[in-house]
C-alpha cells in the first residue's frame, strides 16, 4: 500500500491531539470570493498530520457541512458526487439514527435550527491563553476577509481531578481506549486495537481506507469519492454530535439498582457501573478482569485493549449489551471478527460543562440541580463512509441489540429509551455476579445537535480556497 | 408493495443461466444438501429466516394452453428468493466479507456474474437482477431468526422448570428457578418494531 | 426431497398470469392492485389460514436482460409467484387454504390462465400441482417448529422476561407463589394470532445508499 502522506492529511483526522482545552467555532460562509479568501488566510495555521518534535500550545483544523461546500459555489457536479447522507445531513437523517422523542432536531440547541452552520473550525490547545490567542487570529481574519461571520463556539475541557486532568467523562468512566488502528497511520498502536487477524489470535491494523478517502478499504475496495478525486483523497467525514448527560440521573439510577445488585455495597457499585459500560469506571476491561479493578491491565498497553469474547458467549463476564461489547464486538460474531472490520470508527470525545461534584458529597447526589447543568460529551466520529460505518452501528448496534441477540435490547446510556425498555446483565451462579434486569430505563443522554462534516486534506483546502474545483 | 416486513426483507432475484451450465449447479446443490459442514456458514450468519433457490429449466414453465404462448427461451433461469433479517446492505456486506467462496460456486452459472469480491460490483449485479415483492406476509414480523431461537430455548427451559415447580419445597424452587434464570437470562431480548430503513 | 426441510415445507409456486388485451386494467395489474390492499396483519388471509410462517406473492413481469454478450429474451406470459414457507406439505397446506380462505384465493388467482377456482379441491389442488416449483436447495435453519409452537414462544419469551424483571429480589414462598400462577396462565394461554404485531408502515422499501 502506499506511504501516507501525513503533510497532506490535517492533523485531527490521524489522530487525538491529547491537549486538555478545545473550542469549536461553527461558521457560516459569506459571499464565496470572500470566503475562498478567508480559508487561503487560515490555510498556513491549518495542522496537518506530521508528527511533531515538541507539541505546540495550539492546533487549528477545518471541517465543511454539505451546505457549507455548496456556500463556496462548488460546481453541482462535485456537489452531487459526495455520499448521499452527507448530502442529506444529519438531521434529515434523524430517523435512521433514533434521534426522536426528546432528541428530535425541533428540540436541538438553535445553533443547528436554521440550517446555516458550514464550518468547523477547531482549536485545540494546552492552555486556555493558547486558544484565545487562536481565537483572537480568527476573529481577525473574519473581519479582514469578511468570509465568515461566528455563530457560535462550544467550548470543552477535560475533566480534572486534583488538579490534574484526566481521561474522565461526566458519569465517572475513563475515556479514550477504544480507536482503531489503520495502516500506514504512525501512533502508538496497541493489540486489540486493529482487527484479529485471519488465525483468530493476532491484530493487525485496519485497511487505512476505513478511514481515509482514496485508499482501499476492508472490502478491498475505495470507498465512495467526490470528484474530483483530488478534492476527496486524504480527506475524511465526521460526525459531530453534542450529547448531554444527566449525571443526576445517571448517579440516582445507578444507586438504585447498586442495592439490589449483589451484596449492596460500594463494590457492588462499581461492579454494576462496569456492566453498563463493558469497563470498570477505572478503565480495567471486565472481560479481562470482571471480579476487579486493576490498574496494571490499564496502564499497560499490551493488555488494556486485547481482549476476545469468545470465551464469554453468554455475556457473564461482559454483558451482551454492554457498550464497547455493542459497538466493537470483536470476535463475538464469529467468523474470525469479519463482519466487524467495516464498522469501525475512530472517535475524537471532549468533555464539555463544569464536572459534577463528587458522588460522596450532598450535593453529588442533588440529582435534580446536577441535571439542570449542561454538561455532556461532544461526540466526533471520524470514518470513510458515514452510512456504512458510523449511521450503521449507531442504528443497528445501539438503538438496536438483534446482531448482539437481545432483539430490540438498545444501549443503556446512549440510545433514546421508550416505557418498557429493559437493560439485561447477564450473571452466574456467585452471589456478586448475579443476573439483573434493569427496568424503568431513564434517558440518561440527550442530543443537542450536530451535523456531518467533510475533513479535507491540505490540498483540498488549498483548492477550495483557489476556486480550482473542476469535477472533469 | 414492499419487500420488508417488520424486521424481515424479502429478496427476489432472476438470473439467466446457459443450460449446460445448469447441471453444474444442481452439482453443488446436491452437495450443500448431503454436506451439512457447508451449511454452518450460512447458519452462523444468524440472519437468514428461509431462503431458496430454485432452478427453472426453459421447458419447465407451467403452460396451461388456451390462449397462453408456450416460453421460447434459450436461458435456464435460476430464482432466488430470501427471508432475511437487517438491511438489504449489511446482508450483501455479510456475504461478499465471509461467504464469497459459496456464493460464487452458486452464481457463477448466472450470465454476466461478476464475483461476489469486490461488493461494489456485486451489489450493482444484485440491484439489476432484483425484482420487488407485491405482498409479502409474516406471521412473527416483530421477530428475527435470533429472537425466534431465543424463543425456542426459552419455552423449552419453562416447560422443564414448570414440570418440577409444583413438587418442590419453596427453598429448592429458589434454587431451581435460579438455574433457570441462568439459562434463559441471554435469550431474553425483547421483540417490537425494526430500526427505520435506509 | 428438496421441498421439505424437517417440518417446514418450501412451496414455490409459478402460475401464468391470463393475457387478456381486453382487460382493463390488466390482469397483472389487477393481482397488483388487489394485492397492495391486502392487509397484513391478523386480518391477512395467510394469519387466517393455518401454517404460514412466511409467504410472498410477486407478480413477475418479465426475465431480466443482464446486458452484453447475453441474449436478449422475454416471457411470453406474466406470471404469479407464490414463495411460501409453511407446515405441513404441499396438499394438506393448500387444502387448509381452501378451507379457511376460499374467496380471497379467487380473488387473487383467478387472474391466472387454467384456474379452475377453490370449490373443486381435487382440481384445485392438481392445479396447484402443475404450477409447483421443484427447489433446488432450501435453507430452513429453524425447521422443527410449527407457527403455532412459534408464536407460543415468542408469548413464553415476552412473559418470562416480565416475570423475571418484576421477582428480582422477592421472597421464596412468594417467588414460588407467583410462578404457580404464572405457569398456569401462560401454559393455558393459546399462542397469540399470527401477525398479531402489525407495522404500518409508509409506502417505501429498503434503499441502496450505504
Amino acid at each position: 500500500m502506499s506511504k501516507l502522506n501525513a503533510s497532506d492529511i490535517q492533523g485531527f483526522s490521524l489522530r487525538g491531539y491529547n491537549m486538555p482545552y478545545s473550542r469549536y467555532c461553527f461558521l457560516e460562509f459569506n459571499a464565496p470570493e470572500d470566503a475562498r479568501a478567508l480559508l487561503l488566510a487560515l490555510l498556513p495555521s491549518v495542522t496537518t498530520g506530521q508528527l511533531w518534535d515538541e507539541k505546540p500550545q495550539s492546533t487549528l483544523n477545518l471541517a465543511f457541512t454539505h451546505r457549507g461546500l455548496a456556500a463556496l459555489h462548488l460546481p453541482l457536479a462535485t456537489l452531487i458526487s459526495f455520499p448521499v447522507e452527507f448530502q442529506l445531513g444529519m438531521k434529515a437523517r434523524a430517523a435512521v439514527l433514533g434521534d426522536t422523542g426528546a432528541n428530535a432536531p425541533e428540540h436541538w440547541d438553535s445553533l443547528w435550527a436554521t440550517d446555516n452552520v458550514h464550518v468547523w473550525l477547531a482549536i485545540h490547545g494546552l492552555s486556555l491563553d493558547a486558544i484565545g490567542k487562536q481565537f483572537h487570529a480568527l476573529e481577525a481574519l473574519l473581519q479582514s476577509t469578511g468570509g465568515a461571520r461566528l455563530l457560535e463556539s462550544q467550548e470543552a475541557c477535560a475533566l480534572c481531578i486534583g488538579g490534574e486532568f484526566n481521561l474522565k467523562e461526566h458519569f465517572g468512566y475513563t475515556d479514550g481506549f477504544g480507536n482503531p488502528d489503520y495502516l500506514g497511520i504512525c501512533r502508538s498502536a496497541q493489540p486489540g486495537q486493529g482487527k484479529l487477524g485471519a488465525d483468530g489470535k493476532t491484530w493487525e491494523p485496519l485497511a487505512t481506507g476505513e478511514l481515509l478517502l482514496g485508499y482501499a478499504d476492508e472490502a478491498g475496495e475505495r470507498p465512495v469519492c467526490p470528484v474530483p478525486h483530488l478534492l476527496g483523497v486524504n480527506g475524511t467525514f465526521m460526525v459531530y454530535r453534542k450529547i448531554r448527560q444527566r449525571v443526576g440521573t445517571f448517579r440516582q439510577f445507578l444507586n438504585h439498582w447498586a442495592s439490589r445488585y449483589g451484596a449492596g455495597d460500594d463494590f457492588a457499585k462499581e461492579k454494576l457501573a462496569s456492566k453498563f459500560i463493558g469497563r470498570w469506571r477505572d478503565g480495567t476491561p471486565i472481560e479481562l478482569s470482571p471480579d476487579r479493578m486493576d490498574q496494571n491491565i490499564v496502564q499497560d498497553p499490551n493488555r488494556s485493549t486485547n481482549f476476545l469474547y469468545r470465551d464469554d458467549p453468554e455475556g457473564t463476564r461482559c454483558p451482551l449489551g454492554a457498550h464497547i461489547r455493542r459497538v466493537n464486538p470483536r470476535d463475538a460474531f464469529g467468523f474470525e471478527g469479519r463482519l466487524i472490520h467495516r464498522r469501525r470508527i475512530s472517535r475524537r470525545g471532549a468533555p464539555y460543562g463544569p464536572a459534577a461534584p463528587p458522588e460522596d458529597t450532598p450535593e453529588g447526589q442533588d440529582t435534580e440541580a446536577l441535571d439542570a447543568i449542561d454538561r455532556g460529551i461532544l461526540f466526533m466520529a471520524l470514518n470513510a463512509s458515514l452510512a456504512r460505518q458510523f449511521e450503521f452501528v449507531q442504528q443497528q448496534w445501539i438503538s438496536y441489540g438483534n446482531d448482539a441477540r437481545i432483539g430490540n435490547e438498545k444501549d443503556l446510556l446512549l440510545a433514546h429509551h421508550e416505557r418498557g425498555d429493559r437493560y439485561g446483565i447477564q450473571g452466574d451462579g456467585s452471589p456478586s455476579n448475579p443476573p439483573l434486569f434493569c427496568t424503568g430505563l431513564p434517558n440518561f443522554t440527550e442530543l443537542r445537535g450536530g451535523d456531518y462534516f467533510f475533513i479535507p486534506s491540505i490540498t483540498a483546502l488549498e483548492m477550495l480556497g483557489r476556486n480550482l474545483v473542476d469535477p472533469r | 408493495m414492499s419487500n420488508i416486513n417488520g424486521k424481515v426483507y424479502a429478496m427476489n432475484v432472476v438470473t439467466p443461466m446457459k443450460p449446460w451450465k445448469t447441471w453444474l449447479l444442481r452439482g453443488f446443490f446436491f452437495i450443500l444438501g448431503h454436506v451439512k459442514a457447508l451449511q454452518t456458514d450460512l447458519i452462523n450468519l444468524h440472519f437468514i429466516q428461509f431462503a431458496r433457490w430454485v432452478i427453472v429449466p426453459r421447458n419447465a414453465f407451467p403452460f396451461f394452453g388456451g390462449t397462453q404462448k408456450r416460453e421460447e427461451l434459450k436461458y435456464d433461469y435460476l430464482l432466488f428468493f430470501s427471508n432475511f433479517n437487517g438491511t438489504w446492505n449489511q446482508y450483501i456486506d455479510a456475504f461478499s466479507a465471509v461467504l464469497s467462496r459459496g456464493l460464487n460456486l452458486i452464481w457463477r452459472w448466472s450470465e454476466k456474474f461478476p464475483g461476489s469480491v469486490p461488493v461494489t460490483p456485486f451489489k450493482s449485479y444484485i440491484t439489476s437482477v432484483q425484482f420487488d415483492t407485491d405482498y409479502y406476509f409474516s406471521a412473527y414480523p416483530e421477530a428475527t431468526i435470533n429472537d425466534v431461537e431465543s424463543a425456542h430455548i426459552v419455552q423449552r427451559e419453562f416447560e422443564t422448570l414448570a414440570r418440577s415447580a409444583a413438587a418442590l419445597p419453596a427453598n429448592e424452587f429458589r434454587a431451581a428457578y435460579q438455574q433457570f434464570v441462568l439459562k434463559v437470562q441471554s435469550h431474553l431480548g425483547s421483540t417490537g418494531d425494526a430500526p427505520e430503513v435506509f | 426431497m428438496a421441498n421439505q426441510s424437517g417440518s417446514v415445507y418450501g412451496l414455490t409456486l409459478l402460475c401464468p398470469i391470463i393475457d387478456d388485451e381486453r382487460a382493463i386494467p390488466s390482469h397483472d395489474l389487477q393481482i397488483r392492485y388487489h394485492l397492495s390492499k391486502l392487509p397484513l396483519g391478523p386480518d391477512s388471509p395467510f394469519a387466517v389460514a393455518p401454517g404460514t410462517h412466511l409467504a410472498r406473492l410477486v407478480v413477475l413481469d418479465d426475465v431480466i436482460y443482464v446486458g452484453m454478450p447475453t441474449c436478449e429474451e422475454h416471457l411470453h406470459s406474466k406470471y404469479l409467484v407464490f414463495e411460501c414457507n409453511c407446515d405441513g406439505d404441499r396438499d394438506s397446506y393448500l387444502t387448509g387454504l381452501v378451507q379457511h380462505i376460499p374467496n380471497q384465493l379467487d380473488a387473487i388467482w383467478s387472474h391466472c390462465t387454467g384456474y379452475p377456482g377453490s370449490k373443486d379441491l381435487p382440481a384445485f389442488l392438481d392445479y396447484m400441482k402443475k404450477c409447483q416449483l421443484d427447489t433446488t436447495f432450501f435453507f430452513a435453519p429453524v425447521n422443527d417448529k410449527s407457527v403455532n409452537q412459534t408464536l407460543s414462544a415468542l408469548q413464553t419469551q415476552r412473559a418470562v422476561a416480565a416475570f423475571i424483571a418484576t421477582h428480582q429480589g422477592c421472597t421464596d414462598t412468594h417467588l414460588q407463589q407467583d410462578f404457580k400462577v404464572f405457569m398456569d396462565r401462560l401454559q393455558k394461554a393459546p399462542p397469540p394470532p399470527p401477525a398479531a404485531h402489525c407495522f404500518a408502515r409508509a409506502m417505501k422499501t429498503g434503499g441502496r445508499n450505504e
